[in-house]
């Protein structure tokens, strides 16, 4: 067990960054989660952590002790490879049993062990094959259970379910979170999946080319999300982006655009600093803040055009046509528009964010 | 620095408390559709290859031409009592008097050791010597320098160490006698050294061929799993042993089968160095076969050697290559 923190660390492959003075501070026995998309540099933020690729700049600390040069062995790390890494000319079983064999723990302990997180990963009827003769998704789990037979001082955990079904995907989240819960034990666990990191994470890091955009709460990353590219990545359905103009009209401020004028609530007032002057921002929100309806209603809304309907088992995403932009509206599958009937949207105030018309950070 | 944590490793109903697996599952187990017996109706055929044949024909032919008439027109002299002025049928006679030939078995059981010797020091050294290369910046100069060796004729390498093991002006003989290992006596008039000798001629010239063989093999070992090793907390010398050199295996198999052939071909050195003495301790079988069928022309008898040594020379390659063939699954 083991705090992690990154203290400005750089990592260039030749003359490219592919990580940029990152600043981290995992606490001890928390579950952190590094989302970002492919090629933002997660797998070498791991690397870099499990000793197998060399920190260019700045200290990784555990427990506040400098973790640099330290070989991989004496870092006493698990890590589930991106491509699993198995041992080809290894069983499953002696690929999971590895790391207990290499730390000379006895045969009962090992086998009870193994047998366990076989059970665990559902792979206990493939102990005696090799890793060739595995799906995809098996291999995965043996990478899984390589990891989690020993307690290490950190899990290291690149998207590790990435290659199962969905149910299966679903219960292994539980088990790996559950699993993390009872050892106590720091994860960190790297995915493009953000419903991963939502559900499973005590924090997040999204990252974007290199660079960390947000750090905090899952509920900090989708509530309150620091700019326009963060709000954007995080969220199934996505975000709605609809650039407008700021108004100011005595004390209050106006959202205006060709289709819709609403005025921001008071408190949201004051935290746009006076960028109101500015003119053009962008309002994001996200489909399920929103609520369509054929009928005007009595609040200010925003009248579009309705441009198709996807049925998604419980719920029905609207799309809808607004002048030079796109509305999608999460709602019940009764709503009854057709394509290119008119409708009026309602949008909860509460959730709505402004960012910068330019640099995309956001005022609230 | 850090102390490697020991593994703490509960008791047993700690370890399954950990993992709840499926006892507490609360989906339900529906079968799905379809039983174990269900076979398709009918097979397909596989896919034809009947016009490999014809395409293979020519190739076919030419080769039992060049290579399977002088081995039989072999067998046939192995059957005669054959020397200068023509032959004479005597049948299985020249075999049956291989097996009281003492220096016909003298010279397997010397070809055995000399092989044998060969191999181990060529395999060791170089891998060795490929992992160092691999490592090294100066790899494209290593690996010239490491080819130089195996450039040069047999025959040539022979004179080289002739002179090398020289009692008079020999470097090597030289410093031996300083070190005191050696007395005055040559390096090449002693039975003992003469053996050892001439393994170390065959080392010298065709280790390089094990290192360039093992360097090749060392790229394509995959890198995630001496990562993967490592961080399941392997030094870097188990390393070596757990993954390395299993990946190395069939490459290292390849080299082993092309060396033992040569060791059972190539005497040119051993001609120029010994030529079997002193009193035939290095007579290695071929060395044994070239003085029977060239230095006293009974090419009948010389013959019935060769055709033993041919044929245990086929089945050690066999067992070499089934073993090598054996499924691996090295592919991941
Ligand atoms: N060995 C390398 N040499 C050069 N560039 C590299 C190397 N490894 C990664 N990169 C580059 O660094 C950047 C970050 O790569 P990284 O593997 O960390 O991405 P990632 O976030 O894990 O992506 P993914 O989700 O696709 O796995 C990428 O642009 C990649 O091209
Ligand atoms: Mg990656």
């Amino acid at each position: 067990m083991a705090s992690v923190t990154f203290k400005n660390v750089w990592k260039y492959y030749g003359k490219t960054p592919a990580v940029k003075d990152l600043n981290i501070e995992c606490p001890d026995g928390s579950f952190v989660s590094i989302l970002g998309p492919s090629g933002c540099g997660k797998s070498s933020t791991m690397r870099m952590l499990a000793g197998l690729e060399h920190i260019s700049a700045g200290d990784i600390l555990f427990d506040g002790e400098r973790i640099n040069d330290l070989p991989p062995k004496d870092r006493d790390v698990a890590m589930v490879f991106e491509n699993y890494a198995l041992y080809p000319h290894k069983t499953v079983l002696e690929n999971i049993a590895n790391p207990l064999r290499l730390r000379s723990v006895d045969d009962d302990m090992i086998k009870a062990r193994v047998d366990a997180a076989a059970k665990l990963l559902e792979i206990d009827h493939l102990l005696d094959r090799r890793p060739h003769e595995l799906s995809g998704g098996q291999k995965q789990r043996v990478a899984i259970g390589r990891a989690i037979v020993r307690e290490p001082r950190l899990f290291l955990f690149d998207e590790p379910i990435a290659h199962l079904d969905a149910k299966l995907r679903a219960h292994m989240r539980g088990e790996i979170k559950h699993l993390q819960r009872t050892l106590g034990t720091t994860m960190i666990y790297v995915t493009h999946d953000q419903l991963e990191a939502l559900s499973m994470a005590d924090y997040i890091a999204v990252m974007h080319d290199g660079e960390l955009q947000q750090w905090g709460t899952p509920s900090e990353i989708f509530n309150k999300p620091v700019n326009a590219w963060v709000a954007g990545f995080v969220g199934e359905p996505a975000m709605n982006f609809v650039t407008c103009d700021l108004v100011g009209h005595n004390q209050e401020v106006f959202l205006r655009h060709e289709n819709f004028e609403i005025p921001l609530l008071p408190d949201q007032v004051g935290k746009l600093n006076g960028a109101a002057s500015a003119g053009t921002a962008r309002m994001g929100v996200r489909p399920d803040a929103l609520e369509i309806s054929l009928t005007k209603p009595h609040q200010p809304s925003i009248t579009g055009e309705v441009f198709v309907n996807e049925l998604l088992g419980g719920d029905m995403l609207v799309e809808v046509l607004l002048d030079g932009s796109r509305i999608r509206v999460k709602t019940v599958p009764e709503f009854d528009g057709q394509p290119g009937d008119r409708c009026h949207i309602t949008v909860n105030r509460e959730k709505w964010h402004i960012f910068d018309a330019m640099d995309g950070h956001a005022y609230f | 620095m850090t102390k490697i944590s020991q593994v703490s490793v509960g008791a047993q109903d700690a370890t399954s408390k950990l993992f709840r697996a499926r006892e507490h599952s609360v989906e339900v187990e529906a079968r799905p559709l379809g039983g174990d017996d269900i076979k398709p109706r009918k097979f397909n055929p596989p896919l034809p290859r009947r016009y490999y044949l014809y395409l293979l024909a020519p190739a076919i032919g030419i080769l039992a031409f060049i290579s399977l008439y002088p081995f039989f027109w072999l067998i046939f002299l192995s059957m005669q009592d054959v020397d200068i002025m023509g032959g004479n049928w005597v049948g299985l006679e020249n075999y049956a008097n291989l097996l009281t030939d003492r220096r016909f078995l003298n010279g397997w059981s010397l070809l055995l050791k000399y092989s044998a010797a060969c191999l181990f020091l060529q395999l060791t050294i170089g891998v060795i010597l490929a992992v160092i290369v691999n490592n090294s910046r100066y790899e494209k100069v290593l690996v010239t320098a490491l080819l130089m060796p195996m450039m040069m004729a047999p025959a040539v390498a022979g004179l080289l160490w002739l002179f090398l093991y020289n009692g008079t002006f020999g470097w090597y003989h030289w410093i031996m006698e300083s070190l005191g290992i050696l007395g005055s006596a040559s390096i090449l008039a002693k039975a003992d050294t003469a053996m050892a000798a001439i393994v170390m001629v065959d080392v010298w010239q065709w280790t390089p061929l094990i290192t360039l063989i093992a360097l090749a093999g060392l790229k394509r070992v995959p890198r995630d799993q001496l990562e993967a090793n490592m961080v399941d907390g392997a030094s870097p010398l188990r390393n070596f042993f757990a993954i390395t050199l299993p990946n190395l295996y069939p490459v290292l198999v390849i080299g082993v089968l092309l060396r033992f052939m040569d060791n059972f071909r190539f005497i040119d050195h051993i001609l120029v160095l010994t030529g079997g003495g002193p009193a035939s301790a290095t007579k290695i079988l071929p060395v044994y076969l070239f003085e029977v069928a060239f230095k006293f022309f009974k090419l009948g008898r010389g013959a019935a050697i060769a055709l033993t040594l041919l044929l245990v020379t086929i089945v050690l390659g066999k067992i070499l290559v089934s073993v090598f063939d054996k499924p691996k699954g090295s592919r991941s």
